[in-house]
C-alpha cells in the first residue's frame, strides 16, 4: 500500500500535471528541439514543484508559463554563456516550422492553406511566435505574455498584425471566398 | 456618409474590426462578444471578414503537430519519480 500524499503532491497532481502536454507543447515551440523540449519541462517541473506549497491555486498555466520562462531564459545563457542574452534569438536560428507537416484533421482547401503556411513561414520570428503560442498551442493572450515575458498588449500586437499579414497574403491571392465556402458561411 | 451607412446598431464596422481578433479568440468580455456577434450576423462586409479569419485559424490549428505520447509518458514517469523525491 502507497503511503497517503503529501499536500505538494496533491497540489501537483491537480495544477501541474493535466497541464503536462501543454507544457512539452510551449518547451518545443521556445527550444525548437525535441530533446530540449523534454530538459526544459523537467526543468520547470523541478522548479514548480519546489514552488508548489506557495503557489495559491489561481491560474496554474499561467503560473506554469512564467516558470518556464525563466527555466527557459536560464538554459539558453547556460547553453551560449557568450551571448547576450535573447532566447527569442533561439527562433532565429530555428528549424522554420512552416517546413513540417502536421496531422490535417480539418477538411481544408489546399490552396487556402498553402497561402497561409507559406505567409506564417515569412513572419518575423516575434510574430511567428505568438502565432505559434496562440494559435498551434492554443494558450491565452496572458499565457502567451507570461511565457514570452512581455505585456498581454505586444502579444495582441504582434498576434493581431501577424494574423493581418497572413490575411494581406490571402487577399492578394483572391483567396478571400473559398475560405468563406470552407466555413460553411453565406457567400 | 459611408461610415454611417455602414454603422450597425451597438457596434460600428470599425468597432467590429478593432476587436474582431481578440473576439475570435474568445478574449473580449461577454457584452462585447454579444454585440460583436450580432453584428457580423447582420453586417455584409464583417462577416465575410471574419469568415477569413476564422479559416486562417483553423488552417494554422491544422499545423498543431500531435505530441508523441512516448514523451508525455517520459514526462509522466518523471513527475512521478519527482514527487516521491528520487529526483532533486
Amino acid at each position: 500500500m502507497s503511503p497517503p500524499k503529501s499536500d505538494a503532491q496533491v497540489a501537483f497532481d491537480k495544477y501541474v500535471v493535466p497541464e503536462l502536454e501543454v507544457l512539452y507543447r510551449t518547451a518545443r515551440s521556445l527550444t525548437r528541439n525535441t530533446a530540449d523540449a523534454e530538459d526544459l519541462v523537467q526543468d520547470t517541473l523541478l522548479r514548480a514543484f519546489r514552488a508548489i506549497e506557495r503557489f495559491d491555486g489561481r491560474y496554474p498555466r499561467a503560473w506554469l508559463m512564467t516558470i518556464m520562462r525563466n527555466a527557459n531564459i536560464n538554459r539558453v545563457r547556460k547553453k551560449t554563456p557568450d551571448l547576450l542574452d535573447d532566447p527569442e534569438m533561439t527562433f532565429e536560428r530555428s528549424v522554420d516550422f512552416a517546413e513540417t507537416e502536421g496531422p490535417e484533421e480539418t477538411v481544408v482547401e489546399p490552396v487556402f492553406d498553402s497561402v497561409v503556411t507559406a505567409a506564417f513561414a515569412t513572419l518575423s520570428p516575434d510574430f511567428r511566435q505568438v502565432v505559434e503560442l496562440v494559435d498551434l498551442n492554443a494558450l491565452s493572450y496572458q499565457e502567451a505574455a507570461d511565457v514570452i515575458g512581455v505585456p498581454v498588449g505586444t502579444v495582441m500586437s504582434r498576434l493581431h498584425r501577424a494574423r493581418k499579414r497572413i490575411r494581406e497574403r490571402i487577399g492578394e491571392e483572391g483567396l478571400e471566398s473559398s475560405g468563406a465556402f470552407r466555413a460553411g458561411e453565406p457567400s | 456618409m459611408m461610415r454611417m451607412f455602414r454603422r450597425r446598431k451597438g457596434m460600428s464596422c470599425d468597432q467590429v474590426m478593432e476587436v474582431l481578433q481578440s473576439y475570435l479568440d474568445g478574449e473580449t468580455d461577454t457584452e462585447t462578444a454579444r454585440n460583436v456577434a450580432s453584428h457580423l450576423d447582420v453586417c455584409d462586409d464583417c462577416g465575410p471578414e471574419s469568415s477569413v479569419y476564422v479559416n486562417i485559424k483553423k488552417s494554422l490549428a491544422a499545423q498543431r503537430e500531435d505530441v508523441d505520447p512516448e514523451i508525455l509518458e517520459t514526462l509522466r514517469n518523471f513527475t512521478d519519480r519527482m514527487v516521491r523525491g528520487e529526483i532533486d
